[in-house]
């Protein structure tokens, strides 16, 4: 067990004023069986009108909208999480698993994955296992390299170039696990250190989800922090935005997760 | 007064039409065409015993469908007990994830559906496909019949032709059903659009306001129309004519322009109703319309009283056998594929054509689907002086109030072209009026 302080602070700053500005927030950490909210704090910049729901995957979301013209948008949310490690997620849904079980556009089959999912031996019975070699193989198969793909990357092209980052590590392992039938979810968080948010996935076993972190190859445990869940990145983008105005924008995220140092385990 | 004493204004009727905006707008090739939507003065006629008998299998029909769509954004029982297999739900381009658990007012998605069927040269009526999400084409008969009244008033005053007119108060009555306090709105994306005519029409004759997506903007939980002078009034019904994929930028495609930011948040929680509801595509998917006599088995307990065309199941390995074997009679339809567009006559192929489709068939069995092809009555259209038969089909409305009720009338489409059985607007073909006989 451990108690995670944590920051996400993005701002978007816009050359010329835009107006009729819509966002949806995906930026706050839901409970589950891994983690429980403690604290929470959140302040939106400038002003806005809206409110909070929770989207079909199970999200907590923020969304509103701002009328007047504004150059900067900001968002900070900071709070503390108790994390669990070693615990897996009990899905309360059983019946919408389905849409986790099938290929989306983003994690749509195609011949470079194809090849990935040949090489890799699937010698394990159970979900657990066969994770594990997906999860190597898909490692095994990537380079790490900031800047070379996009946020609209697919699995397939993310795979043909072989390098890109968290989320094209966490598509590749969707789309073979999705090949394999396994269903499988994108999560988007926070791990403990500095810099920008993370992306892993979790494999559900008999109700049960087991977080993996293809990028690292390793289990996601309680250093991670989850703050939202889709079928892929394009269902669940931590902050979201349409607004109006033909202006070139600049967006800054920083994300820090620290242990409390006054917590005892 | 004999029916043919209408064909005489066949011209002034069609120059009525047009002078009205009854026109077809289509995109090919990236240039926008307007054309004008051909009207046939010969109306399809319809029995009343026929039509109760008809209204009687839509009704069942429409109702299955409904409880199919919210079982599977609910509970999806259909896919539990394995009456439908869940890659047809999950592979197809209609289903949408986002609408998972949620419930629209009064639990209504399929609020005005479109089924298109034919009649077999024997007389029996076959259901050709359902259409859920936007169907169009209501207007058509309706602004016909009020022209065609006018021409010649004294045919409609001496036969017992049910009056077709009400469709607004039918739609009217509909939207207010569902509505959760508030204005009724039409959505629509603009002039541009191949149905505007239709739009502006339906605004007119219901009484709600024609809107397009800026008019109208989501805030603290609620929708609210926008008026000229800045002034906010509260939305409680939306009947867009806006696909899925466009009606809001935060929950579907971001590109979209004619949208409504947030919309979809507001349906989620209540405080709108969407007309038709998001993600229905789930449900007119060709290849669900194979299991549609299942649906009615499964929700109501009850037999189909309308047939669907013989259609076969590529994906199920006795079905394929089949396909393979009787290729050359059979009708292939693309599953993701509307408008007339994807489908293919085995009959029509060449040998290198019909290799290239089957290697197709064995690689992505479940996206398409093989039909017998029904060899559909003809019915005479009014050309020069002449009569000429041609293929034609029927798009009857069902609406949902608290049951769901069939409008005493509907659509009829026939191709132009002798040869063709394909009679959709977006082809080219025209329309006619439909008469439903009141004794």
């Amino acid at each position: 067990m451990r108690r995670l302080d944590y920051r996400y602070h993005m701002e978007l700053l816009f050359e010329q004023p835009v107006n009729r500005h819509h966002f949806t927030l995906r930026c706050l950490p839901g409970e589950n069986e891994r983690q429980r909210v403690l604290t929470e704090q959140v302040r939106i910049e400038p002003d806005y009108t809206g409110g909070f729901e929770t989207d079909s995957f199970g999200n907590r979301c923020i969304y509103g909208r701002m009328e007047k013209p504004h150059e900067r948008f900001l968002v900070d949310v900071t709070g503390t999480v108790q994390t669990e490690q070693n615990m897996a997620v009990r899905d309360t849904q059983m019946h919408r698993l389905g849409m986790y079980r099938y290929p989306t556009e983003l994690t749509a089959m195609g011949a470079s994955l194809y090849k990935i999912f040949q090489k890799a031996s699937f010698d394990g019975e159970s979900i657990m296992e066969q994770g594990k070699y997906i999860m190597e193989a898909v490692f095994g198969h990537f380079c790490y390299e900031p800047g070379v793909t996009q946020v609209t990357t697919t699995a397939e092209e993310a795979a043909a170039l072989g390098r890109g980052v968290c989320q094209d590590y966490a598509h590749v392992m969707l789309a073979l696990c999705r090949q394999r039938r396994i269903p499988c979810r994108y999560v988007a968080g926070m791990l403990v250190g500095e810099g920008a948010s993370h992306a892993w996935v979790e494999l559900c076993d008999k109700g049960n989800w087991i977080a993996f972190d293809p990028t690292h190859n390793c289990m996601a445990d309680d250093r991670y922090i989850s703050i939202s869940y889709g079928r892929d990145a394009g269902d669940s983008p931590i902050n979201q935005g349409d607004f109006y105005g033909t202006t070139g924008q600049r967006q800054k995220v920083c994300v820090t997760v620290e242990e409390k140092q006054d917590s005892f385990v | 007064m004999q029916i043919e004493e209408l064909y005489q204004y066949s011209d002034t009727v069609n120059e009525l039409l047009a002078r009205y905006g009854v026109k077809f707008g289509i995109y090919k090739n990236g240039t926008f065409n307007e054309q004008l939507f051909p009207f046939d003065m010969i109306p399809r006629i319809i029995k009343k015993e026929e039509f109760t008998c008809l209204e009687k299998g839509l009704k069942q029909r429409v109702a299955a469908l409904n409880a199919f769509i919210r079982d599977i954004y609910g509970k999806k029982e259909i896919i539990r007990d394995g009456v439908i297999p869940e890659e047809f739900i999950y592979m197809g381009s209609g289903y949408l994830a986002q609408c998972e658990g949620v419930l629209p007012p009064k639990g209504v998605f399929t609020h005005i559906a479109g089924i298109d069927l034919v009649q077999g040269k024997d007389g029996k009526w076959y259901i050709l496909e359902d259409n859920l999400r936007i169907p169009s084409g209501a207007s058509y008969p309706m602004i016909a019949r009020t022209i065609c009244r006018k021409s010649s008033p004294a045919l409609f005053e001496q036969n017992s032709i049910v009056d077709n007119r009400d469709y607004a108060k039918l739609l009217r009555r509909t939207m207010d059903y569902v509505n959760t306090g508030g204005h009724t709105v039409i959505l629509t994306p603009g002039r541009y659009n191949a149905a505007y005519f239709e739009h502006s029409y339906l605004a007119e004759l219901t009484g709600a306001h024609l809107a397009i997506g800026h008019e109208l903007v989501a805030e603290n939980d609620h929708l609210y129309f926008v008026d000229y002078s800045g002034k906010k009034e509260l939305v409680g019904a939306v009947y867009r004519r806006i696909s899925d994929e466009y009606l809001d930028p935060m929950n579907f495609n971001s590109e979209s322009v004619i949208g409504i930011p947030h919309i979809f948040d507001i349906y989620r929680k209540g405080n709108v109703a969407i007309i038709n509801a998001p993600g229905n595509g789930v449900a007119d998917d060709k290849g669900i319309y194979y299991f549609v006599p299942k649906m009615i088995r499964y929700y109501l307990g009850e037999e189909a009283i309308l047939s669907n065309a013989p259609t076969y199941l590529p994906f199920y390995e006795e079905d394929m056998k089949y396909v393979l074997e009787h290729f050359d009679h059979l009708v292939l339809k693309d599953v993701a594929e509307a408008g007339g567009y994807g489908v293919v006559f085995g009959s029509e192929m060449t040998k290198e054509e019909k290799k290239k489709f089957v290697s197709m068939l064995k690689e992505e069995p479940r996206r398409f689907i093989a039909q017998e092809v029904i060899d559909f009555m003809d019915i005479d259209i009014y050309e020069e002086g002449k009569l000429l038969p041609r293929k034609a089909d029927l798009r009857a409305f069902v609406l949902m109030e608290e049951e769901p009720v069939v409008w005493e009338s509907g659509l009829t489409r026939f191709s132009r072209n002798p040869d063709s059985f394909i009679v959709n607007s977006s082809q080219g073909g025209g329309f006619k009026d439909t008469w439903v006989m009141a004794e």
